[in-house]
């Protein structure tokens, strides 16, 4: 079944005066439980592409479903609870909130949700990757990895049915990397989330059911096949 | 709903913007809770001082003897026990010293026992009034013995008296206020007023009758019977203690009523200070409020935070705008010392509080309500991407604008209590905004296009444009409130210029008046200088096409009105500078009733036509006149006129005094003075340029009162400035770590930011000038009527002072920038 999937959707950003088109008439389809990895140099339109997937962004031609549901012309109060209970955003500058703690972050989704469980289940999570005795501290109190772990958390507390990860390793030593990925892809497993996560890793692509070549706002290559 | 410790860290965590956000606030209600309360203040006190301030229960004034039948009814209550009464004359005259070596213009006040009822005169002897102040003794004011160098004991002509001065007046009740009078104060019995020879028909005096009302639950009761016999006869009026106005009470309404439109104009300001305020400490919140809607957190739930997060900022800024709008309030006497009686007491006005804490909400509610709302409108892959959201002028937008100007009108109207009024002031001030915005937005235009070599005025340049930096917004403040006090300085200096400083040349600077007709001869060849004589009947205008003159509504008016008596001359020409604007003659040949030339100043009290009718009152007869034809002045030279002008076989037997003005020397004024009191004791001698000193000194107060409320308008302007400077510190911080990288000393940084405040701040001040010098040139030549100079040297200051006051406060805004190293703010940079 498919979870989510682009229907040649393009889209073209206004940065000042210029007009620059990133995403070409893009198709792409992602089944439940996939682990999708998205490559492409820097310009390609990866991140734009998971934008426009997790509904973070609206493509300027195409559709864009998730599952059933066409998300494209749903407003952001529509698109809210989506992205509180069905998405995962995992980002590569991990974007926490500054004036919340920790476990406060973590909490953030599922108090949303009027979830009476979202402390204690935010307690076990940062218990799962460590940081249970940081669970006081703010983002800027925690190292670069620490604070992608309570990232990771927080796209997880709602159990979504899918984690978008924006190059969640971009901004830590190779050390964290791997860590925050073992997590990712544990965490997954137990959730039974489908991933799909842009990297420049050629060893994360490896394990990755299958990788999509982005190159100039086109699918330049599938592999293997989606088909 | 209320994520409680999100609120809390938001109002912590941009302490900066929070505490601009909360000073515009409280500006924008500082000035009008002080202002509110202050007037309560003085209304309430000279309310319980009024029975005081007038010296009985009821006061009965007149321009003439009282009527027949009015003195019959005091007369009647006086008998029947419910009423005592008191009479004193009121006029201006000229006092002599023995051998008339001098003399001086002063106020006579002519009083009988047991005048007055209430409060208590204070002499210097500490003696009681009316045991010291008997036949042929005077009571003065020390102003008078050092004016003519004389003493107690010593001897003064008045009228055709000489009486003796016995003691010196140190407080009179009735008298609170002295700063507008032409003379000093003397105080006669009325045992002399025979002796005086001042009472004569025509002449100016004031008639007062004082009543007591023995008993107060009476007093309505009998006032209104009062007033009954007194409409009859339309030349006296009849007031109680509570209805009366005094002088003192009217110059604070109207006083009041200015400064509450500059505090309305400070509002308008602050409250751009507080969207500019809000707008930055919510961009600030951008990217959080990214990554909440990021995980799943609706708009509603993001603005429920913020508006909770800015009822808690309002309502500190409203209580602490009401706590310093009540202190300012305690400031205020000191501000007004000579303007109001020593003995206002400041009172908590609960209705001052309840609306000063309702303008506070609704302030914040309506200049908060777009930056709040746009909130709606953010989308987090558009943050992320640092896209710079496209605001549309949607009907949220629209409706925001359009209730604000609704706002603002409908705070005039209630402030002014009078539409027309409030309407031009509505429209003065959406024109100055307007203009300065289209003068801002071109000098803008001008400014992005200009190619400068200098590296660093280059940087400093750009940095006007530097996004989210709300230039224009400063510049319009800070031109509006610059421009408004500016032009009070410009206007003052050129009165002062023209009628202080150098009086103009051809204006007449003596004036004679109460000259009896049998006296004209014999006083022209005694002045000794060709004039023109012009009679003068007082009489009040009662009716108009059938249509009675009601003296309440007319005082209620702003301005001249017809409830007062007017001076009515006659004549069968045009002075020089009198041109007719309907009609075709002063009088017409085929009409053969009663005829009166209207001046068009009446016309704007009450709408005439050739042909309308009016009925005056001159001491009690009633007399009809068809208007003939309206004049209007054509200011081509100084000289007296009047609103109404009549046939002179209509007038020339009504009892009249004679006046006249003329030009003289200086010097030869004092000497002139002497010999007219001397030979003419009846005849009032107006110095006017002793007069006009008097009156400056009364304009430079009040300039510099106004001139301080305003000063509230213009730190508006510099909080905006400062939020600007806050809301682009990121922008402000990478620049000043890029040139360093790159080079470029910390002097180097210094002198970029100071010429980026220096530009910001010329073209305000230069702008406002502009502004200023057009609007002031305007009221002077065109309103006024006087020459303009445009004080070079002041508008040098007066930019000058907003240079620096400018470049000061962005440069202290600025201080932690320039102290940023370049290594831990780039380590940030990379580890976000």
């Amino acid at each position: 079944m498919k979870i989510v999937e682009a229907l040649e959707v393009t889209k073209t950003y206004t940065l000042g005066e210029r007009r620059i088109r990133v995403l070409d008439e893009v198709s792409l389809s992602v089944a439940d439980g996939e682990f999708v990895v998205v490559q492409g140099s820097s310009g390609s339109g990866k991140s734009t592409l998971l934008s426009l997937l997790s509904g973070l962004d609206k493509p300027s031609s195409g559709r864009v479903l998730l599952g059933e549901r066409d998300i494209t012309d749903l407003s952001e109060d529509e698109l809210a609870p989506l992205r509180n209970e069905a998405i995962g955003f995992v980002f590569q500058s991990f974007h926490l909130v500054p004036s919340l703690t920790a476990i406060e972050n973590i909490m953030f989704p599922a108090e949303l949700r009027q979830d009476r469980d979202a402390q204690a289940r935010a307690e076990g999570l940062l218990g799962r990757v460590g940081l249970r005795d940081r669970s006081e501290n703010f983002p800027h109190q925690l190292s670069g990895g620490e604070k992608q772990r309570v990232a990771i958390c927080r796209a997880l507390i709602n159990n979504p049915k899918i984690i978008f990860a924006d190059e969640p390793t971009g901004n830590l030593d190779s050390l964290n990397g791997k860590a925050i990925l073992d997590l990712l892809f544990d965490l997954r497993k137990e959730g039974r989330s489908t991933l799909v996560l842009v990297t420049h890793s050629l060893d994360i692509a490896r394990a990755a059911d299958r990788v999509v070549l982005l190159r100039d706002g086109k699918i330049e290559d599938e592999k293997p096949d989606a088909s | 709903m209320l994520h409680k410790p999100f609120i809390l860290r938001q109002l912590t965590r941009s302490r900066k913007q929070a505490t601009v956000f909360v000073l515009c606030v409280v500006l924008s209600i500082v000035t009008l809770i002080a202002l509110n309360g202050f007037s309560m203040s003085v209304h309430d006190s000279l309310l319980k001082d009024a029975r005081t301030l007038h010296g009985g229960d009821i006061i009965i004034r007149s321009h003439s003897p009282l009527s027949k039948p009015l003195k019959d009814a005091v007369a009647s209550l006086a008998k029947r026990g419910l009423v005592e009464s008191a009479r004193y004359y009121e006029l201006f005259s000229v006092v002599r010293t023995a051998g008339d070596a001098s003399s001086l213009l002063a106020i006579l006040k002519i009083v009988e026992k047991p005048y007055p009822f209430y409060g208590n005169l204070q002499l210097q002897s500490g003696r009681a009034f009316h045991e010291v102040l008997t036949r042929g003794s005077v009571i003065v004011e020390q102003g008078l013995l050092d004016r003519l160098h004389v003493r107690v004991g010593d001897s003064l002509g008045i009228g055709s008296a000489a009486l003796t001065i016995r003691d010196v007046v140190e407080a009179e009740p009735d008298r609170p206020v002295n700063f507008f009078s032409l003379g000093p104060r003397v105080f006669i019995s009325t045992e002399d007023l025979e002796g005086l020879d001042l009472v004569k028909a025509g002449s100016r005096i004031e008639f007062v009758d004082l009543l007591k009302v023995h008993d107060p639950k009476k007093l309505d009761r009998i006032t209104g019977e009062l007033k009954a016999v007194a409409e009859k006869a339309a030349q006296e009026r009849v007031d109680t203690f509570m209805t009366e106005s005094s002088g003192v009470k009217k110059f604070m309404d109207n006083f009041l009523f200015f400064l509450s439109l500059i505090g309305i104009f400070t509002l308008l300001l602050a409250g751009f200070g507080i969207q500019s305020a809000l707008a930055a400490f919510l961009k600030e919140k951008e990217k959080t409020i990214a990554i909440m809607k990021t995980v799943g957190a609706t708009s509603r739930f993001i603005m429920a935070q913020f508006v909770a997060v800015l009822c808690v900022l309002g309502l500190m800024g409203t209580i602490a705008g009401l706590g310093l709008g009540f202190l300012l309030q305690h400031f205020l006497p000191a501000l007004f010392k000579e303007l109001l009686p020593q003995n206002v007491h400041l009172i908590v006005s609960w209705r001052a509080v309840l609306q000063g804490l309702l303008l506070g909400v609704f302030v914040v509610a309506l200049f908060a309500f777009l930056p709040v709302y746009r909130l709606r409108d953010l989308k987090p892959g558009a943050i992320f991407r640092k896209e710079d959201p496209r605001i549309e002028r949607s009907l949220p937008y629209l409706l925001t604008i359009s209730t604000i100007l609704l706002f603002f009108i409908g705070m005039v109207l209630w402030q002014l209590q009078d539409l027309k009024v409030g309407l031009w002031f509505v429209a003065a001030v959406a024109g100055l905004i307007a203009a300065v915005a289209v003068i801002t937005q071109l000098v803008l235009f001008f400014l992005v296009k200009s190619r400068v070599k200098a590296l660093a005025m280059r940087q400093a340049l750009k940095g006007l444009f530097r996004p989210r930096n709300a230039t224009r917004a400063i510049i319009i403040t800070l031109t509006a409130s610059l421009s408004v006090i500016f032009s009070i300085t410009l206007i003052e200096g050129n009165l002062d210029a023209a009628f202080v400083s150098s009086y103009p040349p051809e204006a007449p600077n003596v004036f004679f008046i109460d000259i009896q007709p049998g006296q004209l001869e014999d006083f022209s060849r005694a002045l000794g200088i060709k004039t023109r004589y012009h009679p003068i009947v007082r009489g009040r205008v009662t009716s108009i096409n059938d249509e009675p003159v009601d003296p309440d509504k007319e005082r209620e008016k702003r301005g001249d009105n017809l409830s007062r008596e007017f001076n009515l001359t006659y004549r069968e020409e045009l002075l020089e500078d009198e041109t007719i604007i309907e009609g075709k003659s002063l009088f017409r040949n085929d009409w053969h009733e009663p005829q009166v030339s209207v001046m068009d100043t009446v016309v704007k009290m009450k709408p005439l036509r050739v042909g309308d009718r009016i009925v005056f009152k001159i001491q009690g007869i009633p007399l009809y006149a068809r208007v003939s034809s309206i004049r209007s002045r054509t200011g081509e030279h100084i000289q007296p006129f009047f609103y109404f002008v009549f046939q002179t076989e209509i007038l020339k037997d009504a009892p009249q005094a004679v006046f006249t003005a003329v030009r003289m020397d200086k010097e030869a004024i004092s000497p002139l003075q002497n010999r007219i009191a001397s030979r003419f004791p009846n005849v009032s001698i107006v110095d006017v340029t002793q007069t006009i000193a008097v009156f400056s000194k009364v304009m430079h107060k009040l300039s510099r009162i106004t001139r301080f409320f305003t000063s509230f308008s213009i730190i508006a302007g510099i909080l905006i400035l400062v939020s600007s400077i806050f809301a682009t510190r990121f922008a402000r911080v990478q620049e000043a770590v890029y040139f360093k990288i790159l080079g470029a000393r910390r002097v180097f940084v210094l002198k970029v930011f100071t010429l980026e405040n220096t530009l910001l701040g010329l073209i305000s001040a230069v702008l406002a000038l502009l502004v200023a010098q057009t609007g002031s040139w305007i009221v002077c030549a065109r309103v006024l009527d006087v020459p303009y100079r445009p004080f070079i040297g002041t508008s040098s200051l007066m930019v000058a002072a907003t240079l620096l006051l400018v470049i000061l406060a962005g440069l202290l805004s600025s201080r932690s920038i320039l102290n940023r190293k370049p290594a831990a703010f780039l380590r940030e940079q990379t580890e976000e």
